[in-house]
């Protein structure tokens, strides 16, 4: 496994090169999962070989606390993971404007960045996430501890067993017993959230990809309206699991979208000094 | 998600043994102390998570070469056809590359 150490926290990722020769310049798309269950894995085996099949280099990495990077018992803070997207990119020499493809909390962590460091970012594709907001951080705060409560619950794991098999139930357990060793509930939502003004201000292109009954599903425009280079495509019959369950859509959407990109991003980046 | 098995049976043997001993590395245990066969789902039975697949595609590499891509493989599966993935379609997955049969006769 490839390892570097990440402000302080060992942290494991993946490349998968280019396909082909592309001297160094394929355009850079960098996945970021999302919280509990999720790892660099939902990214690296689903979208990651055809998207380095058509020519980019992607780079996939676990958040702290997730995967097989490690889980101190502090520093969950968004700005934390915020921190960490930024050091990787530094940590492997990373400079060129890169596209960002989040999916729900990861999404937030680009937009995060963008709002930071828009010089790195060319882009980003945001599944099934938003801005941390002051709006995301009360639903951010309610809704993991409300799942976080229920994943303990024997009703609830004999209800996902029956449901998705026993596989997921020991998923939900792992799940929950590496929150509950780190203090990532009471901390992730704690920002720094960003106001209407700052949105206002993302210049970087975002594709927002989201399920018709996913967590936006009672404003499916609302991320559009509020910022200003952003489109959406919507997933009928559709929940908030669009990277696993649809993830070959997604790479048809994504692969269009570097189509449509990557020149631009690649011709109006800042050169490094 | 069956894959065609290649004509040369004793290959089958070899590869299935070969992919056990990257199983048990992952695994972390000993051959000996796990009970594995082809039709082992390697979620439910082995205890594998998706992470853990990632390691596995990295020493499938490894072993047999970049024409071996479990990555590639398993972006054309659905999820639920990755949730029972047996160790038999590891194998076959191998043995359709055409890797094991070129190091059987080198």
């Amino acid at each position: 496994m490839a390892m570097m150490t990440v402000n302080g926290v060992s942290t494991h990722y993946q490349w998968m090169r280019a396909a082909g020769d592309s001297d160094g310049e394929a355009p850079i798309v960098v996945c970021v999962h999302g919280l509990g269950y999720d790892s660099l894995a939902s990214f690296y085996l689903t979208l990651a070989s055809p998207l380095s099949a058509a020519g980019a280099d992607v780079l996939t990495y676990d958040l702290r606390g997730h995967g097989r990077t490690a889980r101190p018992p502090t520093g969950y803070r968004l700005g934390n993971f915020i921190d960490d997207l930024k050091a990787v990119l530094d940590q492997l020499d990373i400079h060129r404007p890169v596209h960002l493809v989040g999916n729900s909390f990861g999404g937030t962590i680009a937009f995060g960045l963008a709002a930071q460091f828009p010089e790195r970012v060319a882009s980003i594709v945001s599944i099934e996430a938003e801005p941390a907001t002051e709006s995301w951080a009360g639903k951010m705060g309610r809704t993991f501890r409300n799942v976080y409560e229920a994943m303990a619950d024997d009703r609830y794991l004999e209800w996902v067993g029956q449901t998705f098999g026993s596989h997921y139930v020991r998923l939900t357990n792992a799940a929950t017993a590496a929150i509950g060793a780190s203090t990532i509930v009471e901390e992730v939502a704690l920002g720094p959230l960003l106001d209407a003004d700052t949105l206002a201000t993302l210049q970087c292109p975002v594709l927002s990809i989201l399920g018709s009954h996913g967590f936006q599903s009672d404003d499916l425009g609302l991320l559009q309206a509020s910022l200003p280079r952003c489109r959406t495509e919507v997933l009928p019959d559709q929940g908030h699991s669009v990277l696993v369950e649809r993830h070959q859509r997604v790479r048809q959407l994504i692969l269009a979208w570097l189509a449509e990109h990557e020149s631009l991003g690649q011709l109006e980046s800042p050169r490094p000094a | 998600m069956t894959m065609s098995l290649p004509t040369e049976a004793s290959g089958y043997d070899e590869t299935f043994d070969e992919v056990c001993r990257i199983l048990c590395r992952v695994l972390e245990v000993e051959l000996d102390d796990l009970e594995i066969e082809p039709e082992s789902v390697l979620t439910d039975d082995l205890g594998l998570e998706s992470i853990d697949l990632v390691a596995i595609g990295a020493m499938l590499a490894d072993r047999y070469g970049p024409q071996v891509n479990l990555a590639a493989y398993l972006a054309e599966l659905s999820i639920d056809d990755v949730i029972v993935l047996r160790v038999g379609n590891l194998v076959e997955l191998v043995l359709s590359s055409g890797v094991a049969a070129e190091r059987a006769v080198t």
